[in-house]
């Protein structure tokens, strides 16, 4: 009996293929002309603006406010420092959670090094398209030496947490963790210079990484709190849930800026604003959060808390161990959707007067030297360039998380 | 000493000692009561069956044993610990009473091994490296230490339940409740399920079995229950209970199974 062969599917002749998809028929080929047509006129307009007319002497003269606002210039070596810290504990965090992984699941392929390189080269290119982009607009050779020792940190620092046994790497966060506490205290403590003096790119940043570090934890409470059996926490959770949600982000920067200081007696020293739009913030996305993981939450069927309790878990062991890593995996992408949205939402802090990336950047416009010379699309598309960086990274992490934790397969 | 004793003692325990003692159990559902006065105690060592219709209370019986539901009256005594409201009491119970349920319920986001060594290290505070020696030793025993690597849902149905066993023994129960381990099985792995649990009762361990399995309860049981409506009907030894039921309505649920 003969084997029966699947049906020979060889690859289409590029002219083949163009002519089947893009010319079948006369409206087919009515659609792709004018759609090509289109296409190279903004594609031209986008290429010209940004190679020919675009007059970018605006960003290049501002790099340096667009990144850190009024920082004290004396004082950026800490910012650098940070920085610093920042990407050598990204790397070694990412290179102990490989070396776990791959002991995990011995079934993984084992990359080369030169190949896993590659992966975070590809998963990076947005950054590094930033990167360049700044130094092309201003290139500074003591910028690019310290961008290329930040690289080699990093991958040095990668290539250490690569050593971790796999049974350690929980206990190698650590380290990291410590080194940018240190960094961040260098920063604001010791001499340094306190966030309410930060703007730009580095207030915007702050924003989000705290508000993302505090929301998550108190939005994860929150949806617990929502399902207590004690009515007096599932109140107050509902409470605060719906009131919050019911608010505009704006309303809440504005009561920060406003209301927030009549609460305290006078005299007293007041939170600066900065830190009060991170409240407003943190406030707003909580709530956020909250409803999120409640849905995750609901998601996950009653049986398994039933065989957590049935092996002998307490109830809060369960809902650790058991119920709530399914719950969050369950959301992973709406949770990181609300992220990116904290990431942009950042920019209306402007409206209560910080200095953050945005508000930078039309302040550029009113510099005498650029003053009504219609500058504001340049600046306009530096920020969003910026902000879609920040944004894309993001989305791209969220997809990377879903398939390491196995959404929808397990 | 005649027949009428001989039938009587088949309520008790065939070996010594009171593992489990249930007396007058009562459970409502809302308005709905699922156990009308249940009595039951089960020996130390011993193998218990459970079957009945389908709403009969099976289930709801032996979740009463380890408390994931709380009966209305009556008394459930484990071990010589009596299941009230005391937490402590509960997880002690717990703690010694394994459970197998009908869905597996191995927990998804867990491979194999974390399934089996969850309880372990977190109730027990087990080191993670002896867990994980005793629950490849368990995986031995149910015989899928190859599956250990594997998330659940990489594992065939009668694995699945088979890494459910592993589960609950990790945590070296005394007593093993089964809540119809097989009937979400399809027919040819629903063997090398049964094959364990026989392994394991003639290994020592004390076992309630709700199932439709005649031919297990036959070959393993000590005793098997006929329960309906909420109550236990009769009550024998699988060659009394197939051969000479007593009740109308066990001859007429074994027409309808066998």
């Amino acid at each position: 009996m003969a084997v029966a062969a699947p049906p020979l599917r060889g690859r289409v002749h590029p002219a083949r293929w163009v002519k089947d998809n893009l010319f079948g028929t006369v409206w087919d080929a009515v659609l792709t002309l004018a759609f090509a047509v289109v296409g190279v006129w903004a594609l031209s307009g986008a290429v010209r603006f940004v190679f020919v007319s675009g007059r970018w002497e605006i960003v290049r003269d501002s790099v340096t406010s667009l990144l850190v606002g009024l920082f004290p210039r004396a004082e950026l070596w800490r910012v650098w420092l940070l920085t610093f810290a920042v990407a050598t504990a990204a790397g070694f965090v990412t290179g102990a959670a490989r070396t776990r992984r791959l002991a995990e699941d011995p079934s993984l392929p084992r990359a080369s090094a030169s190949a896993a390189a590659r992966d975070i080269a590809r998963r990076s290119w947005p950054l590094a398209a930033l990167v360049v982009v700044l130094l092309v607009l201003r290139p500074s050779p003591t910028g690019a030496a310290l961008l290329a020792v930040l690289a080699a940190a990093s991958a040095g620092a990668w290539w250490a947490g690569t050593l971790v046994p796999p049974r350690r790497t929980m206990l190698a966060n650590l380290p990291p963790a410590a080194l940018v506490a240190v960094a961040f205290w260098l920063v604001v403590g010791a001499g340094g210079v306190g966030w309410d003096r930060w703007g730009g790119l580095l207030l915007t940043l702050f924003l989000a990484a705290a508000g993302v570090a505090v929301s998550f934890p108190i939005g994860v409470l929150l949806a617990l709190g929502r399902r207590s059996r004690l009515p007096a926490v599932r109140l107050t959770c509902v409470g605060y849930i719906e009131l919050i949600r019911g608010v505009p982000l704006i309303t809440l920067l504005f009561m920060g800026s406003f209301v927030v200081g009549f609460l305290f007696p006078p005299g007293s020293s007041r939170p600066s604003l900065v830190t009060r739009a991170l409240i407003a913030i943190i406030a707003f996305t909580a709530a956020y959060i909250a409803e999120i993981v409640r849905g995750g939450l609901q998601a996950v069927p009653r049986a398994q808390l039933e065989a957590a309790l049935a092996v002998g878990l307490s109830p809060i062991a369960a809902m650790r161990l058991v119920v709530l890593p399914q719950a969050l995996r369950a959301v992973i992408p709406a949770i990181v959707g609300q992220f990116i949205s904290l990431f942009k939402d950042t920019s209306l802090v402007a409206i209560i007067g910080l200095s953050d990336l945005l508000r930078i950047g039309q302040g550029l416009t009113s510099n005498p030297r650029f003053l009504a010379q219609g500058l504001q699309a340049e600046i306009l598309v530096f920020v969003s360039f910026v902000y879609w960086v920040g944004a894309y990274s993001m989305s791209k992490a969220s997809q990377r998380l879903e398939v390491r934790m196995g959404v929808g397969v397990r | 000493m005649n027949e009428r004793s001989a039938a009587a003692d088949a309520t008790k325990p065939r070996a010594s000692g009171e593992m489990i003692v249930l007396e007058g159990v009562e459970k409502w559902f809302d308005s709905f009561q699922a156990l009308r006065g249940v009595d039951l105690v089960v020996g130390r060592q011993e193998n218990v069956v459970i079957c009945g219709p389908s709403g009969s209370g099976k289930s709801t019986l032996i979740r009463c044993i380890n408390r994931l539901e709380s009966h209305d009256r009556g008394r459930v005594v484990v071990d010589g610990i009596e299941l009230t409201d005391d937490l402590r009491n509960i997880s002690e119970v717990r703690r010694e009473v394994g459970m197998v349920f009908q869905q597996f319920n191995l927990f998804p986001h867990l491979t194999v091994l974390e399934n089996v060594t969850l309880a372990p290290r977190h109730v027990r505070h087990r080191p993670r490296k002896e867990a994980e020696e005793e629950a490849m030793e368990i995986l031995e025993r149910v015989q899928i230490p190859e599956q250990a690597r594997k998330y659940p849902a990489q594992l065939s149905g009668g694995q699945q339940q088979r890494a459910a066993i592993a589960r609950a023994l990790a945590m070296n129960p005394k007593i093993m409740l089964f809540d119809e381990p097989t009937s979400a099985l399809d027919p040819e792995m629903i063997k090398e399920v049964l094959d364990v649990m026989q392994e394991l009762a003639t290994s020592g361990m004390t076992m309630i079995v709700v199932t439709h399995e005649m031919g297990f309860a036959r070959a393993v049981a000590n005793r098997i229950v006929f329960m309906d409506a909420g109550e236990i009907v009769e009550v024998g030894t699988p060659e009394h209970f197939f051969t000479n039921p007593r009740e109308e309505r066990t001859k007429l649920f074994l027409s309808q199974i066998l």
